[in-house]
């Protein structure tokens, strides 16, 4: 999954950007995240605009850190101080942007899937509802848990995968890997995509 | 009560109350291949849907109004300080507060998870071996168990792994290991799961305490510090510090409880059959009164059947227990005036107080982020671990940063003197809140002559049938015990550089409109003298063979600490002795 993202990012990214990967003062986010933090919802690059400063900024930290592995993040994320990782974070934390078209209609099977997943949980596979730790509709529990209301549900589903596979591990109390083990593929693809089709909080 | 009750096919074995000893055995036996009926009072509920969030943290509901208790309109208990008093309902609960529904209490536990020590199963041999014959005041009746922790120690091992519990051993086969509670008894290995992270007020009193020649450790905890999967194969999640633990249920799996360790495995096995909304009248004996023949219940569309059965277990909170005896008429009622008979003899309760301590504005103590089990404790005054010579009391208290929720309706730390509401007291709770340490002081409870429970000759239930009475005040045993403990903690909150320091030792008389704990114990206790005890060392009835009683209404007196870890090793215990003995040969366990 990993290198299909890496490559699949190095493929949209402009030549530019590319370039910019040696030049450490101006990390070219932009170029990926968009002028607003919108994201790339297409390319699994994930909308940051918004999203709460500290998760933002623990991300940065642990892809700096190889906590968390994205070639092209980490690449970008270790040519920036702490200092700066955290005022990368504050800058799309304080951002607004309109949200994107989905890329996929969801099918209604898998629309009540997602928000049976979303909000109630499954019993039988000792899944808890999504919102109990990302605040009520996925709009996020700020210092807690990111939105994911918005989210691009190809990131979305590339993030559960990840944690599935054992090769994203940055979460606290191992919560997420225990929840996404229990998932299949079906879920997944209908839980993401559920969240991909609701517009997060306004000020998001 | 309609004249003819519906005759059901008879099972092997039917359970009354679902909770966490009536999971347990139901699992054991359906599995060993009996045919087992549970029957519970209250709804059937789960992780998912009933307990989810954000509605499962409505403090109102479950924390004010108490959604997951007994329900008092139903029933409840009556209550009096003294034998000499006319006893009231407890319209309200608030000093405990049994849960009902499938699940029991522990689906509102805190997941303090201890064991009792080798002493407390001795206590009457070890104060005469210790302090002679003339220490104790003469109206206690505290008494042995009939068990030792070297029986129990095997199912206090089966209990935690199948809880997961999280912890830092002391003491391995007598190995004295740092970071653990040197007081504790020998454990056969470590825990399942590491220690709960510490909270910042336990790291205050960790200072404080070692300062002081003390030795803390991070309490034991069923609200896990990492996910764990338990030898039934239920997989449990770490314990998100949400803060909404006691009175509510857990959201996140994080929590042991029946529906986590150990329901899905009891559901999925044909022998077992589920009925909820089943209130038990009785359990039924034949005309020797010395056989049970099963139970009769009422389902909630109020329909009366009989469920025939060889073997009755009465697994209810304890105070249902000791009511469902005395309501079938199995063992000989207590009374007090004469100290004969033995059912109601016994209750005794947890003498809890605490400690404020209050710190400057710059001491932030964030009491809203918290498990409910993430304390950190000293047992040097707990039990029989310190010289009581010249105290004039036995037992003790364990002693700690215990606090396992900031909830904005009802935690409100404010020092002496604050006014009870009003502006003033607006302003305290705003300056106090986040800068309050409360140190919990948790406390044993004897046994004496004038505490105990029968049945109430007036109020009655929804039902028809007596309401439990409870006959309750602190022996001053105990009250001289909380006070010398309560001064030890005010010391702790000195040491821990508090700006002001307060202490509220426990003071009678027993107050039933003020929680204090829900570790009511005793009325059916445990024992190798049918003449002072209900139940031998195996829990079964000692006149009606085939009836076992498992509960924390065994425990002859209560212990320094929190009930449920030694109600998890009896009952693996009885589970042990039913399936090892009773079963293979259905008799007296033990000789009368």
């Amino acid at each position: 999954m990993k290198w299909l993202t890496a490559v699949t990012l190095l493929a949209v990214l402009p030549r530019a950007a590319v370039a910019a990967v040696a030049a450490p003062a101006a990390p070219p986010c932009e170029a990926c995240h968009g002028a607003h933090g919108e994201g790339m919802a297409a390319a699994h690059v994930p909308r940051l605009a918004g999203q709460a400063a500290d998760y933002l900024q623990k991300q940065l930290d642990d892809y700096a850190q190889g906590r968390r592995d994205n070639p092209v993040m980490n690449n970008f994320a270790k040519q920036l101080t702490p200092q700066q990782r955290a005022q990368f974070a504050a800058r799309y934390a304080a951002m607004s942007a309109p949200y994107l078209a989905q890329t996929a209609a969801l099918d209604a099977v898998r629309l009540a899937r997602g928000h049976k997943l979303a909000h109630q949980g499954d019993e039988t596979k000792r899944v808890p509802a999504c919102d109990g730790c990302h605040g009520p509709d996925g709009t996020g529990v700020p210092h807690a848990a990111p939105y994911l209301a918005g989210q691009s549900a190809e990131y979305l589903a590339g993030a559960l995968k990840a944690f599935q596979q054992g090769t994203r591990k940055n979460d606290a109390g191992e919560l997420m890997r225990s929840v996404a083990e229990r998932l299949d593929d079906a879920d997944v693809a209908a839980v993401s995509g559920y969240f991909g089709s609701l517009s997060g909080a306004p000020d998001h | 009560m309609p004249a003819l009750a519906q005759r059901l096919k008879e099972v092997d074995v039917v359970i009354v109350g679902v909770g966490m000893v009536g999971s347990i055995v139901a699992k054991e036996l359906a599995a060993a291949g009996y045919q087992v009926v549970g029957l519970e009072r209250g709804q059937a509920r789960f992780t998912v849907p009933e307990f989810q969030s954000p509605a499962i943290h409505d403090e109102l509901r479950f924390s004010v109004r108490k959604a997951l208790m007994q329900d008092s309109a139903l029933e409840t208990q009556t209550f009096r300080n003294q034998a000499s008093q006319v006893a009231l309902p407890i319209r309200r609960l608030e000093s405990f507060l049994p849960g009902t529904g499938l699940g029991g209490s522990m689906v509102h536990w805190n997941g303090q998870t201890w064991r009792f020590t080798r002493s407390d199963f001795r206590l009457a041999t070890h104060v005469r071996e210790r302090y002679g014959k003339s220490f104790l005041d003469p109206e206690l009746t505290i008494q042995d168990w009939g068990v030792t922790y070297e029986d129990l120690e095997p199912h206090y091992d089966r209990f935690e792994y199948l809880l997961g519990t999280s912890g830092k051993a002391g003491n391995i086969q007598g190995r004295i290991l740092a970071g653990g509670d040197p007081h504790e008894a020998p454990r056969s290995r470590e825990y399942p799961t590491p220690p709960q992270k510490e909270l910042f007020q336990g790291a205050i009193f960790r200072k404080a305490a070692s300062s002081l020649g003390y030795h803390p450790f991070t309490q034991p905890s069923s609200n896990l510090s990492q996910p764990y999967t338990n030898p039934e194969g239920m997989k449990l999640n770490a314990c998100v510090f949400c803060g909404f633990c006691e009175r509510h249920a857990c959201e996140h799996y994080a929590k042991s409880t029946p529906q986590t360790v150990i329901l899905p495995v009891l559901l999925a096995n044909p022998r077992f059959e589920l009925r909820t909304g089943c209130q038990v009248q009785r359990i039924n004996l034949d005309s020797t009164r010395q056989h049970a023949t099963g139970v009769s219940y009422v389902d909630a569309a109020g329909r009366e059947f009989e469920q025939p059965a060889s073997l009755v277990i009465t697994s209810a909170f304890a105070l249902n227990n000791v009511r469902m005896l005395l309501l079938s008429g199995i063992g000989t009622p207590y009374d007090p005036a004469t100290g004969k008979g033995v059912v109601g003899r016994n209750y005794s309760y947890q003498t809890t107080s605490n400690v404020a301590s209050f710190f400057d504005a710059d001491t932030h103590i964030n009491p809203f982020m918290a498990s409910g089990s993430s304390g950190t404790v000293i047992n040097d005054f707990a039990a029989d671990n310190f010289d009581h010579g010249g105290l004039g009391f036995i037992g003790g208290a364990y002693v700690g940063a215990v606090n396992s929720n900031g909830r904005p309706i009802q935690y409100h730390p404010v020092p002496p003197g604050t006014p009870a509401w009003g502006k003033s007291w607006k302003q305290a709770v705003v300056k106090h809140y986040n800068h309050t340490v409360m140190t919990s002081i948790h406390g044993s409870s004897v046994s004496q002559r004038q505490n105990f429970l029968d049945l109430d000759p007036t109020y009655r239930d929804a039902w028809g049938q007596p309401l439990l009475r409870m006959t309750f005040d602190f022996p001053a045993n105990d009250l001289r015990m909380s006070a010398y403990i309560t001064n030890k903690a005010v010391d702790i909150g000195k040491a821990m550089g508090a700006t002001q320091v307060a202490g509220n030792p426990r003071n009678g008389p027993y107050t039933s409109t003020q929680y204090q704990s829900t570790h009511n114990t005793g009325g059916a206790v445990m024992g190798d003298d049918p003449n002072t005890s209900v139940v031998n060392r195996y829990l079964q009835s000692w006149d009606v063979s085939n009836v076992f009683v498992i509960g924390a209404s065994a425990y002859p007196q209560n212990a320094s600490w929190n009930p449920t870890g030694t109600l998890g090793a009896l009952t693996y215990w009885a589970v042990d002795a039913l399936k090892n003995k009773y079963l293979k040969s259905p008799g007296r366990l033990v000789p009368a």
